[in-house]
């Protein structure tokens, strides 16, 4: 039987899809009796979804390399 | 957009494709040079990586993507920069902010101490309408080890698969599956901890 700690050490590989047959077995069964650990994972699918939304900045910075790179790429022969 | 398109913009020289180009994949190519050369030399990498990409814009044949390409020439332009003192995977950790979900969460049978509360957000977009999040995040992700946040960039933000970021960084499966797991727990500890405060 897996204890939650347990679990959570297996949580990376579950959001990447990357348990054996039998880990995606124990951990399922886990979850279906474990509010905490259902609540976590969601949570931790959250967190990802956070990460992907996360805005990136410097746009000023962007600019000025983009001028330049498509300057470079014009004066190629 | 597709690739194709891109391209044909890119090679006509047109200065809003390498806009796009930029916004889209630097921070992913800054996350490889770091990985690879560390903080203090990664942006000079990328700089003669796009140098690189302008160079051989025309070679590109799109039998990898484009995303692909770009990030096996900054992964290129850091191993040669690097030579012959490649460095160690290092698998110590440091401190971030808020921690992470450690030993001291749970009883010695492993059962949850202090369990996760639930939420107040329930979407991404909730949680970053939250300014004080989105800095306490940001402050999150420069504390981690070079390698733990460029892992992370590479596969949340970048979208990478494992076997990408193995073959790019040249790290073992499961050094990145360690690497991830820490930056993720971190992150997770951080927005624990703005949900349960309001505060960073």
């Amino acid at each position: 039987m897996l204890s939650c700690k347990e679990l959570v050490a297996l949580s990376s590989d579950l959001l990447d899809a990357r348990l054996s047959l039998r880990q995606r077995v124990v951990v399922r069964l886990h979850l279906a009796m474990c509010y905490r650990c259902r609540r976590f994972i969601r949570q931790m699918r959250l967190s990802q979804g956070v990460l992907r939304q996360l805005p990136q900045g410097q746009s000023a910075e962007l600019d000025a390399l983009a001028a330049r790179l498509a300057e470079l790429r014009r004066q190629q022969p | 957009m597709t690739d194709t398109d891109l391209l044909k913009r890119l090679l006509a020289g047109e200065q809003k494709a390498f806009r796009e180009l930029v916004a889209t994949y630097q921070g992913a190519m800054r996350a490889v040079a770091y990985a690879i050369v560390g903080s203090r030399n990664a942006d000079e990498v990328v700089q003669d990586a796009w140098l690189a990409v302008v160079r051989s814009l025309d070679g590109f044949q799109g039998r990898a993507s484009l995303k692909t390409w770009l990030l096996t020439i900054t992964a290129n332009t850091a191993k040669t920069r690097l030579k012959h003192n490649r460095r160690e995977v290092l698998l110590d950790d440091l401190p971030a902010p808020h921690g992470s979900i450690g030993d001291e969460r749970f009883s010695e049978n492993g059962h949850w101490l202090l369990a996760p509360h639930a939420w107040h957000h329930d979407s991404p977009d909730a949680l970053l309408t939250e300014d004080e999040l989105r800095e306490c995040l940001e402050k999150t992700l420069a504390s981690l080890p070079e390698q733990q946040g460029s892992v992370l960039h590479l596969r949340e933000r970048a979208g990478l698969e494992l076997e990408e970021i193995c073959n790019l960084l040249q790290v073992s499966a499961s050094n990145v599956r360690v690497l991830l797991h820490r930056a993720r727990l971190k992150v997770y500890a951080t927005l624990e901890h703005f949900e349960e405060t309001g505060q960073c």
